[in-house]
């Protein structure tokens, strides 16, 4: 049975967000995947990001300096 | 039980209910096949409001109005009730008047599809390429940047009027002669309000429970291989089925399906418009009602275009019949996937990164 662990979920306005997220997350090396956004985050039915909780501050400075827009951020067992 | 154990069993249990639901309205007397379509729902009601004069499909279906004051009561509940607005509405209405235009061509939302292939109508199962088709080109056009853009929040009683306006023409519509009820057809055939109301009721808290979504199932499948969305249409389908097969409704055919054609290119074609339509829009049509009783006033503008579209769908003889797609039906159909992908084409957002 595959382990639960704690993922940074990162969850955005649009669809369009997302993928913006994701090249730039790509571009500066930011490991991750998206996926669907958890149902304990948002009632909505988007895409979220996943990564590792401690690359937080790296996306939290990359999201400065793109100007990159997400609704929240949290740490969530996945 | 970890996060997403749970999650699976809510979805499990949802798709166990809404299959319990649609087989509850299906012996309660609603058209075979039918059950609880959204869109051929939307359309009744469009004729009982006199929209349209079809006088075959008039009826204020309570399982329209259940949907979306079970998804407000549910999404008030879990604390997800948040009023918002703004994301580009008139596109959004149009993209609603397009996804009914595509469904009744076909005849039937992804709902009626599933509920069709599982009673062993093939002209749906053909449906479902040109579904899945709809799709993959709305996910073409997401991972290029398409958006709507944002919505933004708003005062919560914006949330609130599309659920309290259709509560009041339930009400009217039980308690007056203001609105027109078919006596023979499609819009004849209806189980008892009370039923009626509280499958609906049941069907929208499930389906805002579990963001039940036909077009998000398939969507995210091809998006980011999350294949969970399918679970409770996956149930849906099977309980539908298991129904079918022990009551006898099971045909394995193209030929006199009930409420269906067997033209195989305008079944794809039409529903082709309603996958493309659903995934510009973030929603099917079920989605789209679960949202508008969540808060979200885009779906609720969503929802009066696809009322106007089935209006208009039956005003110029767009809609087809057992025979088949109508000419006008035909060019609308191939004018509306011409639309979609201008409308796409010019949302295309520019990336930051």
């Amino acid at each position: 049975m595959r382990s639960r662990k704690i993922k940074l979920v990162v969850s955005f306005y649009t669809t369009a967000d997302a993928f913006a997220f994701e090249a730039a997350c790509k571009q500066v090396g930011v490991s991750g995947r998206l996926g669907t956004v958890p149902r304990q985050m948002s009632a909505g039915c988007g895409m979220a990001w996943y990564a590792e909780p401690e690359s937080r501050d790296r996306i939290v400075a990359m999201c400065t300096e793109q100007h990159l827009e997400y609704e929240d951020m949290a740490e969530i067992e996945r | 039980m970890d996060t997403r154990k749970k999650e699976i069993t809510t979805l499990v249990v949802c798709g166990l209910l809404a299959g319990a639901v649609a087989v509850v309205l299906a012996i309660g007397g609603n058209p075979k096949n039918m059950a609880i379509c959204v869109a051929c729902f939307i359309r009744d009601i469009a004729g009982g409001l006199g929209l349209h004069s079809a006088a075959k499909v008039q009826y204020i279906r309570p399982e329209i109005i259940g949907i979306v004051v079970g998804a407000l009561i549910m999404a008030i509940v879990g604390k997800e009730y948040k009023a918002t607005a703004g994301s580009s509405p008139l596109t959004r209405f149009f993209l609603g008047f397009m996804m009914v235009i595509g469904a009744l061509v076909f005849l039937g939302c992804p709902l009626r599809m599933v509920l069709r292939m599982a009673a062993g109508d093939l002209n749906a199962w053909i449906g479902l390429v040109g579904f899945a088709a709809g799709i993959v080109t709305g996910v073409f056009f997401l991972k290029k940047g398409f958006s709507l853009g944002r919505a933004v929040k708003v005062g919560k009683a914006e949330g609130i009027i599309l659920p309290v306006v259709l509560v009041v023409v339930l009400v009217l519509s039980l308690t007056t002669a203001l609105f027109k009820a078919s006596t023979e057809g499609p819009g004849s055939m209806h189980a008892v309000v009370l039923v009626s109301t509280l499958g609906g009721l049941v069907f929208g808290a499930v389906a805002q429970k579990s963001r039940m979504c036909f077009a998000g199932g398939l969507r995210d499948t091809f998006l980011v291989r999350d294949f969970s969305g399918l679970i409770t249409i996956g149930l849906l389908f099977g309980i539908v089925l298991v129904y079918n097969l022990v009551t006898g409704g099971f045909k394995l055919s193209m030929a006199d399906q009930p409420i269906a054609h067997s033209q195989a290119l305008w079944n794809i074609l039409g529903l082709y418009v309603v996958g493309f339509a659903a995934v510009l829009l973030g929603g099917c049509p079920l989605r789209q009602l679960a949202l508008a009783g969540s808060g979200s006033g885009d779906s609720a503008v969503t929802f009066l275009g696809m009322l106007v579209g089935a209006a208009c769908a039956h005003n110029f003889n767009l809609a087809s019949s057992t025979d088949g797609a109508t000419m006008g039906g035909q060019i609308v159909t191939i004018v509306c996937i011409v639309a979609l992908f201008a409308i796409a084409a010019v949302n295309l957002k520019k990336r930051n990164a």
